[in-house]
């Protein structure tokens, strides 16, 4: 008998009564109350001898088990043998009366907590209700002792505040979706799975589980071949169509005599099969495979995730400097980017606007900058155009680079053709500004080809794709002493273009802090 | 006429009561959903959105009571009906279920007429 202890009464107070459910549906308080009142009075009425004063229970839950599996030990024999009587719920039905019992006589053996009796006489009594009540046509051999089965649990029951019965974890526990039709085969996924620490999730049919995966985040899928409606090779096909539940491990249960069919769903993507009537160790095993392999499949999912954020954020790095096809080329081929720091051989171009000090000087600010954006914004389309990867705006000078990241294998070539067209696309940069009112302008393009060090450079704050070395030195001297749309070319450069060009005379420039001096060429034309 | 079966999460942690009442009310033509805990409960409540929960106050990780005033603290959940199964002799456990937000309450053992009765009260 369980000890009572009448301080754990809660009395009704005001407080209560003002709670917005029960003024919601006060009916449900009045009833509280009413048993709350007869309840404290029957404590007043038995304070002398211990008897609990709603169920007058004086025997304790394991006196009455006993009793209870005496009285239904004929009955379990019937169960036990073939019920091939009645139809093939009320077989189940029966057979789950028949564990429950088991289960009452295996929980009575050991040393069980009065809480887990009253639960196994909870569960009895509800199958004998359940068969007493709801089958229609159950055999008279087994409807009266069921009968009486029935009325020897129904007594009311006391139960004291259950102690929290601890979870036995599985390694890794896993939410599974048992699917199958019938109820006893879910029951017992269930019952097996939960007991090692899964969260088991169960539907009776495949257009259920298909309406459970669309809202539920599964583990596994436990999938029952043959059932009515849709069936599990259709469950199957449905999910393994269904990009976001591609993943998820599918598990086949089926008959044994289904095994051509188990076979087609394991080439349609089934994980793997148990066949009826499974072995639970086999079960468990199986479980914690595919949980395993959700695992991993999730933990590639992160990876793949990660790799896109990655992809987003070269795409966010170098979208500024490259063209779109460069930094496609290097995604799909990482390998050969170094970014860290790689001697290059490339073309360097180095271009501004002659002049333009002055002309700012004799603009409006907001004249300046729309000049100045739509000169640049030209000039970049056409260096990403011919591939170049645009180092630095420095004011009205463009200083851009062709041969990295990657090299095309005609870098001197593609800075040549880039310099004509950016020469070329001035008329039309300058019929606009002239009629917007601004000044038209010209400009004087270098280039040169050599070796430079290409990488990430700055801190670790701020950093950018770019170049140093001494051949951006050089650009920049040659670049000051080009004329007015002239595009002068150093001699590394006319030897590494492959393609045919026309140049006018050269010249030797002696540019300060370089001590030889530099050969370059007028660049009119080319021809590939 | 709605014809789509009530769905009822039943949250219970002793698997004998679970099986056999999802049994039964799966007999009784309801959609059954399980849960063990209050946090796998909860879960459960808002993915799925039951019609009407079975709340057993008991429960391992999160007892009932708790679990009934997070999901009244969540709106979309504010107005699930939920029905606590309460330990027979625990007068003050069924207090404190309507207390924690539940809309009725069942004791253990279950008679189960009169639980189908106020499920049917509570999803009306």
């Amino acid at each position: 008998m369980a000890s009572f202890n009448p301080a754990v009464v809660m009395l009704p107070q005001g407080s209560a009564l003002d709670y917005p459910h029960n003024t919601l549906r006060p009916q449900v308080f009045r009833t509280a109350s009413t048993a709350l009142d007869r309840y404290t009075g029957a404590l007043k009425q038995c304070h002398d001898g211990w008897v609990d004063p709603v169920t007058q229970l004086t025997d304790t839950p394991i006196v009455w088990a006993r009793t209870i599996l005496e009285l239904a030990e004929p009955l379990q024999k019937v169960l036990g043998t073939d019920l091939s009587a009645v139809d093939a719920m009320t077989q189940q039905d029966l057979k789950a009366l028949h564990n429950a019992l088991i289960r009452l006589r295996d929980i009575s053996a050991t040393e069980p907590s009065e809480h887990d009796i009253l639960n196994a006489i909870g569960a009895v009594r509800g199958y004998a209700e359940m068969l007493k009540d709801d089958t229609v046509g159950l055999p008279d051999h087994l409807l009266q002792p069921i009968t009486a089965l029935a009325s020897a649990t129904h007594r009311e029951m006391q139960e004291t505040a259950a102690p929290f019965s601890p979870i036995m974890a599985a390694d890794s526990p896993g939410i599974i979706l048992a699917v199958d039709d019938m109820p006893e085969n879910r029951e017992l996924v269930s019952r097996l799975l939960a007991k090692t620490g899964h969260t088991v999730i169960t539907a009776a049919s495949g257009e259920e589980a298909l309406g459970v995966l669309q809202t539920r985040s599964v583990d596994v899928v436990l999938l029952d071949l043959m059932m009515p409606g849709i069936g599990g090779a259709e469950v199957l096909r449905q999910l393994k169509e269904n990009t976001d539940l591609r993943a998820t491990p599918v598990i086949m249960i089926s008959g044994r005599q289904d095994m051509d069919q188990i076979i087609a769903c394991i080439q349609a993507g089934a994980d793997d099969y148990l066949l009826k009537p499974f072995n639970p160790v086999l079960l468990q095993a199986r479980i914690a495979a595919g949980i395993e392999r959700k695992r991993w499949l999730d933990r590639e999912d992160q990876y793949r995730q990660q790799l896109e954020r990655n992809e987003r954020f070269i795409r966010a790095t170098f979208g500024r400097y490259l063209s779109d096809d460069i930094v496609e080329q290097i995604l799909e081929n990482p390998e050969g980017l170094e970014l860290g720091g790689d001697l290059k051989e490339v073309t360097i171009m180095m271009s501004d606007i002659r002049g333009f000090t002055s002309i700012s000087e004799h603009l409006p600010p907001q004249q300046v900058v729309a000049m100045l954006n739509r000169y640049l914004g030209r000039m970049t389309d056409i260096i990403f155009e011919f591939g170049g990867t645009i180092d630095e705006f420095l004011g009205d000078a463009i200083l851009a680079v062709f041969g990295a990241p990657k090299s095309t294998g005609q870098d001197a070539d593609n800075a040549v053709r880039c310099a004509l067209a950016m020469r070329a696309a001035l008329t039309e940069i300058n019929h606009a500004n002239t009629q917007d009112g601004l000044p038209a302008v010209d400009i004087a393009i270098a280039l040169n080809t050599g070796t430079v060090v290409a990488g990430n450079i700055g801190s670790e704050r701020r950093s950018k794709y770019g170049f140093v070395g001494h051949e951006m030195n050089v650009t920049s001297r040659i670049e000051g002493h080009a004329v007015a749309n002239e595009i002068l070319a150093a001699e590394s450069t006319v030897a590494a273009v492959i393609g045919q060009m026309n140049l006018g005379d050269k010249r030797a420039l002696q540019a300060k802090g370089i001590e030889s001096a530099l050969i370059v060429y007028p660049v009119e034309g080319y021809q590939s | 006429m709605n014809t789509q079966p009530i769905r009822v999460l039943l949250v219970e942690d002793n698997e004998l009561n679970r099986d056999m009442l999802s049994r039964r009310l799966t007999r009784a033509g309801f959609n059954v959903l399980t849960a063990i805990d209050g946090e796998e409960a909860l879960i459960l409540m808002r993915k799925v959105r039951p019609d009407v929960v079975l709340l057993d106050m008991n429960l391992p990780i999160k007892d009932g009571w708790t679990t009934a005033k997070e999901a009244r603290l969540d709106p979309a959940l504010q107005n699930l009906p939920i029905i606590a199964l309460t330990a027979h002799a625990m007068e003050s456990d069924r207090l404190q279920a309507i207390e924690a937000g539940c809309n009725d309450y069942a004791t253990k053992p279950i008679d189960f007429p009169d639980l189908l009765q106020k499920i049917e009260e509570a999803v009306l």
